[in-house]
């Protein structure tokens, strides 16, 4: 099947314009459920009410109000909000470049795989030379009325574009306040700790991971669909053991 | 500091380190409200059966799910039922190279912080964070947040450890229907677009982005309650394909050596002259 594309446009850099689409490149597979009332197993509605006169509000009648103090409202309509949106609703314009492994992948929010527009060669150019130098070009967009911050890398075959956090949406470390310990660990602990690290080492595949959990909610489902009756089952915490050294040298 | 999102202890071997789990992100958006437009009453949204037409409280609402067309109705305590046994602990399954990690795979950021200030647990903490950040490696594990598994990465980054909840492998959609337009570059092409590049590249700075989008919005706004108008910029024009690749890399190249903007054209002198 053929994907469906999610926005078209164009990226630039330097004077080489190439014309693409972006597609989702991930989907969420968790088990979603529909809310039904438990007695009568009716569908369950969520309604628009107004408080002040508690009764339901007809989806035209409801405006976007921003709270600039307690109770006080600015209220902007859609062309308002749009204004805030940014003049890139059609283009990327890539303008500098960063070795792609320097980001930390904390900055990466969500990724869509960019496809060309077209059958001209501009695409593959561009991919080409991203992985060859094996840097992520930044640049600036505008989707749903919202402008994103974008990297876009060699991804295998394709360029990938990531929607990239702002610095101030980080919540820097000294905010975590992590205390130390009285004796830091010791050099003969930290050296055993790492021989456990080396024991248990592999490389990444990532489909050894299965999502056993959406596993068992599906067979949950099934077998409740067959009138099966279902236990609750007990949950243990384990012991917190004290004697670091020991348990490590257990381990291993 | 942050609210904890999860309380439990983290399992390397048979080394358990109490943790909590607490957001290494912010939410800085403008959020706005719906409002009655006649009276300004923030709306709330209320569940309602829709066979009876009666208000229900969220205690009297079970799950459903399609089944190939057989509705099967699931309660939480019946969910509950199917979450791993181990649900207060993080298992370590293994250490992989970050390299290796590709981040497409991560989603969400979260700091693990000690639970409690015993000198034990604090050890502990501070030993793991110290193998982690001198071995390089990540440690893939899973635990149960709310109603859902994930498997996450933990790693250490500024002097803590860090868990970002990840996608499994069938989340994420395969590349190969994505087009990809025409030829492969001839090697000139390349080693020119190559170079563009490298004149064009710079350190991966994040101070020096800002949202813009969010101060936008902020002065729009403001200008609205002063009553004031707001114009809707228009959109910029979505550039032509260009004919002669060769002749368009050449150019930006020439741009970018001379310090140029690497978009700079001799009709853009012209129209401004």
């Amino acid at each position: 099947m053929a994907p469906r594309s999610i926005w078209n446009g164009t990226i630039t850099f330097g004077l080489v314009n190439v014309p693409v689409k972006l597609y989702t490149a991930t989907e969420s597979k968790t088990v979603h459920f529909h809310e039904v009332h438990a007695r009568d197993g009716a569908k369950i509605e969520h309604r628009r009410i107004c408080p002040k006169e508690d009764k339901e509000i007809d989806y035209t009648d409801i405006v976007r109000g921003f709270e600039v103090e307690p109770d006080k409202y600015v209220v902007l309509d859609k062309d308002e909000i749009k204004a805030a949106a940014g003049d890139r609703g059609k283009v990327v314009h890539i303008t500098e470049f960063v070795d792609a492994q320097e980001i930390d992948p904390v900055f990466f929010e969500k990724t869509y795989f960019v496809g060309s527009r077209d059958d001209a060669d501009p695409y593959r150019l561009l991919h080409e030379a991203l992985r060859k130098s094996g840097r992520a070009g930044i640049g600036r967009f505008t989707f749903h009325d919202r402008e994103y911050l974008a990297a876009i890398r060699a991804l295998d075959d394709v360029i990938a574009l990531h929607t990239l956090r702002f610095h101030d949406e980080l919540v820097p470390v000294d905010d975590v306040d992590i205390a130390s310990p009285g004796k830091a660990p010791s050099k003969a602990e930290i050296e055993m700790a790492g021989k456990l690290v080396s024991a248990n080492e592999s490389s990444f595949e990532a489909d050894a991971f299965d999502d056993s959990y959406r596993e068992a909610v599906l067979d949950l489902i099934k077998r409740k669909s067959k009138g099966e009756a279902i236990d609750p089952m007990e949950q243990e915490e384990p012991a917190h053991g004290d004697d670091l050294l020991a348990a490590l040298k257990a381990s291993l | 500091m942050a609210r904890a999102l999860w309380s439990g202890s983290l399992s390397f071997g048979l080394v358990n380190v109490p943790v909590q789990v607490v957001s290494a992100v912010r939410d800085l958006d403008l959020h706005f409200h719906q409002l009655h437009s006649k009276d300004k009453a923030r709306i709330e949204q209320r569940r309602f059966c829709a066979s009876e037409d009666i208000e229900v409280g969220i205690e009297e609402v079970a799950h459903s799910y399609d089944l190939d067309g057989k509705q099967v109705i699931v309660t939480d305590e019946e969910l509950a039922s199917v979450q791993p046994r181990k649900t207060r602990t993080i298992d370590i399954e293994t250490f992989v190279p970050l390299a290796e990690l590709d981040p497409i795979y991560f989603d969400h950021p979260y700091f693990l912080v000690p639970a409690g200030d015993s000198e034990g647990t604090l050890r502990a903490y501070r030993l793991l964070e110290r193998t982690m950040d001198a071995s390089e490696r990540v440690a893939i594990g899973r635990f149960v947040m709310r109603t859902k598994e994930y498997l996450t990465a933990i790693r250490a980054r500024d002097g803590a450890l860090e868990l970002t909840t990840m996608l499994f492998h069938d989340e994420v959609r395969p590349t190969k229907p994505i087009p990809t337009g025409g030829k492969k570059p001839t090697k000139t092409q390349l080693d020119n677009a190559v170079a563009i590049i490298e004149e064009l590249s710079t350190e991966w700075e994040p101070e020096r982005y800002e949202d813009c989008y969010r101060e936008r919005l902020m002065k729009v706004i403001q200008r609205k309650r002063k009553r004031q108008t707001i114009e809707v910029p228009k959109p910029e024009a979505e550039p032509a394909p260009v004919d002669d690749l060769m002749a368009a890399l050449k150019a930006s190249l020439d741009n970018v050596k001379a310090g140029r903007d690497a978009r700079f054209t001799k009709d853009e002198e012209t129209a401004k002259a």
